[in-house]
């Protein structure tokens, strides 16, 4: 398994954003979550990467470390890489700078030969910064090197994003929402990038998304959540025909009966 | 023409070499009295801070308003030694820096906790907590100063005059330069400006954000640290409480800001034409202070990333231009 959890609660006072979740990935796969809005998709992603503490009782394994309550950068170096919903672009750097600094967990110099300048880092810098640049032309942005990241359009943003997420080599890939916002042409050109950024870099990746149709053609297996608690995971086929899921999302089925008490107030 | 670019490019040291030989060679026909000599140590001073200052505040993004506070340790630990146990440049300057960068550490650790004015309030606190100990502790001389202290010498040579006095700023300021712009150009100063941009970010891809802030922290403070005690070795060699003051510390941010704050060469740029300026309206003394604030709302207004950024910019969008054509126009 490359993630599992055990028993993940979190609490933000007495609402419980997640509660006791199971959760178990294995390589190579490609993982789904969906469910509602507020229903802990964002949450789940936040405690494994570090940015919150978890409840205790909780437990995090992420490729044979335990990794509960790690600083997110320890979490990072161990090789698990994330995006945001909201994105949270370098604004004030340009492209290029945005995807290098991604490139920080595997830079093999130490601090102390970058204060004193040998030419080492500077012969470093340079396969860095032409791997990165080979990155920006792959999903299309080399043009836009030298520009800040404010810059770009809405689309641009989302594959910069991809590509800074891409740039440490991690083995798990975590997309809070990739295709948010996008227009359908855009959507189908993002996960046709993604899915050959997979097949290059040997990724698992794990995808919260609420368009349906991305996750119900390029998962492997879905997992749905709800009030902070897995409601039910399996293939898409078999999450879409799950009751609880209809539930989640639609509200109850009712039989006649209940129909007609209903109508009747 | 290629061949040089690339060599500069592979070995930077060389860049600072030359320009370390024509500031060597500029005094004859530059600085023709004592007093520009002067002045031009006192720049060299201030390129020192200001490199330093856009660190924390131009890349790490971690507003400091007490680093004139770091600069009157830097003064002050030369000047004691050399009033108690009689040490002279060349030994005040290492440990001047070694205690200004612990100081450092002190100003730092806010910034863990706070940010923006916050954090500001917390270092402008300690900057003037460190002035005011100076101020009123009779083994800091109080508002007496110290006075006296002696210029380096080196190999029986004194630089106890201005103009000799310049190649010893000059060529420590060359060095503090030649430290910040590998400091920046690696993956540190990227991870600084990461840090400043979006630290939640910055700590999901694998930057260890305390870490980081608190080397901010450290490496401008040894900067500070240098520029003091090279300023308090300036002949006439003295130091006294009221060049420490905010105002200093608001002359040193519109250095940074108007230079271009997380630009490169920000502090340089800004500290050659803040300290000319500054001299040149020294009649006007009244109205300096006005000037300079103004100077910082207008830079923020209308050049948000100053000088450096301003040039920049101009050749990014004409490179940007060039390579997609001219009809797709940037911003």
């Amino acid at each position: 398994m490359l993630l599992k959890t055990k028993q993940l609660s979190k609490s933000f006072g007495g609402l419980k954003a997640m509660n006791k979740v199971d959760f178990e990935l294995p390589k190579n796969e490609i993982r789904g979550i969906i469910g509602p809005n507020g229903s802990g998709k964002s949450t789940f992603f936040n405690l494994v990467s570090g940015i919150y503490d978890t409840d205790p009782g909780s437990y995090i394994e992420f490729d044979g470390h335990d990794i509960t309550n790690a600083p997110a950068h320890k979490i990072a170096e161990y090789g698990l890489s994330r995006t945001f919903q909201l994105l949270r672009l370098y604004q004030d750097m340009t492209v290029l700078n945005n995807v290098m600094s991604g490139y920080h967990t595997r830079i093999p110099y130490r601090f102390f030969d970058a204060v004193v300048g040998r030419k080492k880092i500077w012969d470093q810098e340079k396969i860095i910064k032409e791997e990165m640049m080979d990155l920006l032309s792959f999903v299309g942005l080399a043009d836009y090197a030298e520009l800040n990241a404010s810059e770009l359009s809405g689309g641009q943003r989302r594959l910069l994003v991809l590509a800074r997420a891409i740039a440490m080599k991690p083995k798990l890939l975590m997309l809070d929402e990739p295709a948010a916002g996008l227009s359908p042409v855009n959507v189908d050109n993002l996960m046709k990038i993604i899915m050959q950024l997979k097949d290059k870099y040997g990724l698992t990746l794990i995808i919260i998304e609420h368009i349906l149709k991305v996750v119900m053609d390029t998962c492997n297996t879905v997992t749905v959540f709800d009030h902070g608690q897995k409601i039910a995971e399996g293939s898409p086929q078999q999450v879409k025909d799950d009751n609880a899921v209809i539930e989640a999302y639609l509200g109850k089925k009712m039989n006649d009966e209940e129909m007609r008490k209903a109508l009747a107030v | 023409m290629d061949k040089f670019k690339q060599i500069i490019a592979d070995y930077p040291f060389i860049a600072f070499i030359i320009a370390f030989g024509i500031l060597a060679l500029l005094p004859p026909f530059v600085l023709t009295d004592v007093y520009q000599s002067h002045l031009a140590s006192l720049i060299f001073v201030n390129i020192i801070v200001a490199a330093g200052l856009n660190i924390v505040k131009g890349y790490c993004g971690q507003v400091t308003v007490g680093h004139v506070g770091l600069f009157a340790v830097g003064s002050y630990t030369a000047g004691t030694l050399f009033l108690y146990m009689g040490m002279g440049f060349w030994v005040t300057l290492p440990i001047a820096i070694i205690v200004t960068a612990f100081f450092g550490v002190a100003m730092g650790i806010p910034s863990f906790r706070l940010e923006g004015p916050y954090l500001a309030l917390a270092t402008l606190g300690g900057g003037e907590a460190i002035r005011l100990f100076i101020e009123n502790g009779n083994f800091f001389r109080s508002t007496f100063g110290i006075s006296d202290i002696p210029a380096p010498s080196l190999f029986g040579y004194n630089f106890d005059t201005p103009d000799r006095y310049y190649f010893i700023s000059m060529t420590i300021m060359i060095i503090a330069v030649y430290f910040s712009f590998s400091i920046l150009r690696s993956g540190v100063g990227r991870a600084f400006m990461s840090i400043r941009e979006d630290p939640i970010c910055a700590a999901a891809a694998g930057i260890n954000v305390k870490k980081y802030k608190i080397l901010a922290f450290i490496l401008s403070a040894m900067f500070a640290g240098a520029a003091g005690a090279v300023y308090a070795h300036l002949p006439p060699g003295y130091i006294h409480p009221n060049n420490y003051t905010v105002i200093e510390m608001v002359t040193f941010l519109a250095m940074v800001v108007l230079g271009g704050l997380g630009h490169i060469w920000g502090g340089i740029i800004g500290a050659i034409v803040i300290t000319i300026v500054y001299d040149l309206t020294r009649p006007l003394y009244k109205y300096q202070l006005l000037i300079f604030g103004l100077t910082i709302i207008f830079t923020i207004l209308f050049m948000p990333k100053g000088i450096g950024g301003f040039i920049d910019r101009y050749f990014i969008t004409k490179r940007f231009k060039a390579k997609t054509g001219a009809e797709k126009n940037v911003t």
